[in-house]
């Protein structure tokens, strides 16, 4: 065999690795896309439907339809969601864009200090920062539960049971974003700040005009993250919202699939609904995840 | 102070916070919270000055922010930290007054005259109680209108409702409401805890569900706080140790407390064989989940990075993008997804396997099989993220250093583990690490994937899957008997243990950047 020959072997060793590879990757996604077409609740194990119905998609989206009762006299019975599925994405949605905003106002300013600004215990705070943001969120439910409904009782929009509670207690997890931001700020060099403040602008205007601008690419990238991590969030969303719809993408389509009685269907066609367009955002903006998650990582 | 072409932005600013926020201050002041007022009090003011003075220039960046860090991170972590050294369970749930109040609440029936009652419903939502004595119905008496919740069990206690007699013919306002309608609309909840006083001065409340008796409080509180139950003259006192009050003979008497307990959870960790068994299984396997879930998904989101940086081979930036769907899809959509996929007797899996093997492996019900299944899924989940890093890292690599190492006559395994693999890792190791940390508390994966199932033998609520940060949150929420006490303690182990390897982290990268 020539050195030629040992290439193109290897050439399509690897192609057939990773399309076998990707196979096992995708067809769970078939699969739930076929079990959202399918008649009745059955788990995903089909790659295509064997009786195609969109009564999944209709209760979802909170279209009424016809259910069949009783098969032998072919009586049915008309069925819509009380709570129409798709708003518990819609309310995901509207969370995760307001906490990820905030998260970027207060971990981009809180980072301009330690990056550009000099105080006391600066590196010992940055470490507690990370030391104590391991603390796992599940088990300050107790904590966050005795803060909302405290809240609650004086001002009710941000008690329990309300998406501006969830969103405040969202807030608290800035550690992570605070040392990103920081880093990418250490790279962009102090130079223009300091020759526009010699100019006259205003420390504050340094940090607004020239800094802010100069960080947009890291501001995506935490955009982008601490949105994907508040859409799959679950243990904090569940024990705060209670009536169904305020719920989450992530507690609703946990409701689906009771101990009980699990609505496959109903919970394929809800996921097939939400999952897509937050994957195709996420694709788009993959540029800009990829990079700041390598420079993060040579960073952190 | 500088003033902005004359306008005092900054200054009217902070008045547009800082007034709203003294309002509410006030308002949790009257409520009768006074630490909780003085505590945003000081906070305001702190903030206040920071924003309006020169020297808290610095602090301005950072107050938002250390703000909702310290109430949503810090806060719980000291919160937990005080739980762990207290009696704090469903046993003992309530504070000390609050027991001692449902002891003074506490009646027993005296005399023999007993009363039928109907509730009248007002317009407003509210209700009058009216009563008539069962053995001579001309004596009949109704109360002011006052407000119950279905449902609602009354938690302070309340003055009781003045009954005045009511004239012959003379009938109460309202829609009248029969004894079944009251039960079930829930309304005797609330009604249970009001006392009313008929106009001689004697108290009546509700005996059953069907009548109202005359009453008197059971326990009188004697000044060494001891109580004497009026009825059998028995003498009960406030064990503190335990949580609850004994009477002579050691008998735990109505319903705990909390207390403190000093180390008391904390031993029971390392003693109590029903905790101690299932903590160190637990731990062990969290242990083996964490550290398999980082070394598979690293090894497969090297491997597949190695390929994909080879230029020669097409199609590359496709195979990436579909590579890194699984990291682009929410992971609580994917771990469902995986729920029905590996399930026992309907899923994918389970058929593909029977249909080419003739075998189905015990997904949900072997211990052995459940953990195969979640390290499966992790590694579905967990590879892309891996394989973005790694790329990353080859990409710095500089083409020249394989170029001379191909003069050499080498091959690419030779090249990958001499080469590639020693300038690569070291910068990867704290990304490991985190990554480890990640995996040690990954709630969502188990509670999602399998609750913990199957039940561990013999180990209480504990289940062969579950992690330690699984364990906890059952015992804190899912435990028959609700220990916020002990999972606090195990939260608080927890948090060492993770919070010494964040530490271990930050000095390796100190080392590297400096911070």
């Amino acid at each position: 065999m020539n050195a030629e020959q040992k290439v193109l072997v290897r050439k399509v060793c690897a192609h057939a690795f990773v399309i076998g590879f990707l196979i096992l990757v995708l067809v769970p996604f078939v699969m739930v896309i076929s079990a959202s077409l399918r008649q009745g609740d059955f788990a995903p194990s089909r790659l295509l439907p064997d009786k195609v119905s969109l009564d999944h998609w209709k209760f979802v989206l909170g279209i009424p339809y016809q259910e069949v009762v009783n098969p032998a006299t072919g009586e049915t019975r008309m069925v819509k969601a009380g709570t129409p599925p798709l708003l518990w994405f819609w309310n995901s949605i509207k969370i995760s864009l307001v906490s990820s905003a905030g998260i970027i106002l207060l971990s981009s300013t809180a980072a301009y200090a330690f990056a550009r600004l000099r105080f006391k215990f600066r590196t010992t705070t940055l470490g507690a920062l990370l030391i104590l943001q391991m603390f796992p969120m599940v088990l300050s439910l107790v904590a966050f539960y005795v803060i909302l409904d405290f809240t609650g009782q004086h001002l009710r929009l941000i008690g329990l049971n309300t998406q501006l509670g969830l969103i405040m207690v969202y807030l608290g997890g800035i550690s992570n974003y605070i040392w990103m931001i920081k880093g990418y700020f250490e790279t962009i060099p102090a130079s223009m700040e300091e020759s526009a403040r010699i100019d006259g602008a205003s420390q504050f205007q340094t940090f607004i005009r020239i800094l802010l601008p100069m960080s947009l690419p890291i501001f995506a990238v935490v955009f982008i993250l601490s949105f994907i991590s508040y859409m799959s969030e679950y243990p904090v969303a569940s024990v705060v919202l209670q009536s169904s719809d305020n719920w989450t993408l992530a507690v609703g389509a946990n409701s689906f699939l009771y101990e009980q009685e699990k609505l496959w269907g109903r919970f394929a066609a809800l996921a097939v609904l939400s999952g897509v367009p937050i994957t195709v955002v996420f694709l788009l903006c993959q540029r800009f995840v990829i990079g700041g998650l390598t420079s993060g990582g040579v960073k952190e | 102070m500088s003033f902005n072409g004359g306008v005092p932005i900054r200054q009217i600013l902070v008045a547009l916070v800082v007034i709203p926020v003294l309002y509410l201050v006030f308002n949790i002041y009257l409520a009768g919270s006074f630490l909780v007022a003085l505590a945003m009090l000081v906070v305001t003011c702190l903030g206040a000055l920071i924003y309006l003075c020169d020297w808290g220039y610095t602090y301005r960046y950072l107050f938002p922010g250390f703000l909702g860090f310290g109430l949503f991170v810090i806060f719980p972590i000291v919160y937990m930290v005080f739980l762990s050294f207290t009696k704090y369970s469903s046993q003992n749930l309530l504070y000390f007054d609050r027991s001692l109040a449902l002891f003074r609440q506490e009646t027993y029936p005296v005399g023999n005259a007993t009363y039928t009652y109907k509730l009248y419903a007002q317009d407003d939502g509210s209700f009058i109680l009216y009563l008539e004595d069962e053995k001579d119905p001309t004596k009949r008496y109704a109360s002011e209108p006052f407000e119950l919740k279905a449902g609602e069990q009354l938690k302070e206690e309340q003055e009781p409702g003045i009954l005045r007699a009511l004239a012959k013919g003379e009938e109460p306002k309202g829609k009248a409401l029969e004894v079944a309608q009251v039960t079930r609309e829930k309304l005797f909840i609330p009604m249970r805890g009001r006392q009313f006083s008929l106009p001689d001065g004697t108290l009546v409340g509700m005996q059953g569900l069907q009548k109202f008796a005359s009453r008197e409080r059971l326990w009188t509180i004697n000044a060494d706080g001891t109580l004497t139950n009026k009825k059998d003259k028995t003498i009960i006192r406030p064990d503190f140790k335990q949580g609850y009050f004994v009477n002579d003979k050691g008998e735990k008497v109505g319903v705990g407390f909390r207390t403190f307990s000093g180390f008391d959870n904390y031993i029971r960790i390392l003693t109590d064989p029903r905790i101690q068994g299932p903590f160190f299984k637990i731990f062990l396997w969290t242990v083996a989940f964490s550290a398999i879930s980082v070394l598979s998904s690293f090894s497969l989101g090297m491997l597949l990075a190695v390929i994909l940086e080879w230029k020669e081979l097409r199609f590359r930036r496709a195979y990436r993008t579909l590579l890194i769907l699984p990291y682009a899809v929410p992971a609580v959509l994917s771990i469902l997804i995986f729920k029905g996929l590996f399930n026992q007797e309907f899923g994918a899996v389970n058929e593909f396997l029977r249909g080419i093997f003739g075998f189905a492996p015990e997904w949900e019900t072997n211990p052995w099989g459940a953990r195969v299944m979640i390290l499966l899924v992790n590694l579905w989940l967990g590879y892309p993220y891996m394989m973005l890093i790694c790329t990353g890292m080859l990409q710095s690599i500089p083409d020249t250093l394989y170029e001379a190492s191909a003069i050499d006559g080498s091959n690419p395994l030779v090249d990958f583990f001499k080469l590639t693999l020693p300038l690569v890792l070291p910068p990867l190791v704290p990304i490991l690490i985190s990554s480890f940390a990640f995996n040690f508390n990954n709630f969502n994966l188990i509670y999602l994937l399998t609750a913990g199932g199957p039940k561990m033998v013999g180990g209480g609520i504990a289940g062969e899957t579950d992690l330690l940060v699984n364990y906890t949150f059952n015992i804190a929420f899912r435990d028959s008997g609700t220990n916020y006490g002990l999972a606090s303690a195990i939260a608080t182990v927890l948090f060492i243990i993770v919070g010494f390897l964040a530490w271990i982290n930050l000095k390796m990268t100190g080392r590297n950047v400096k911070i």
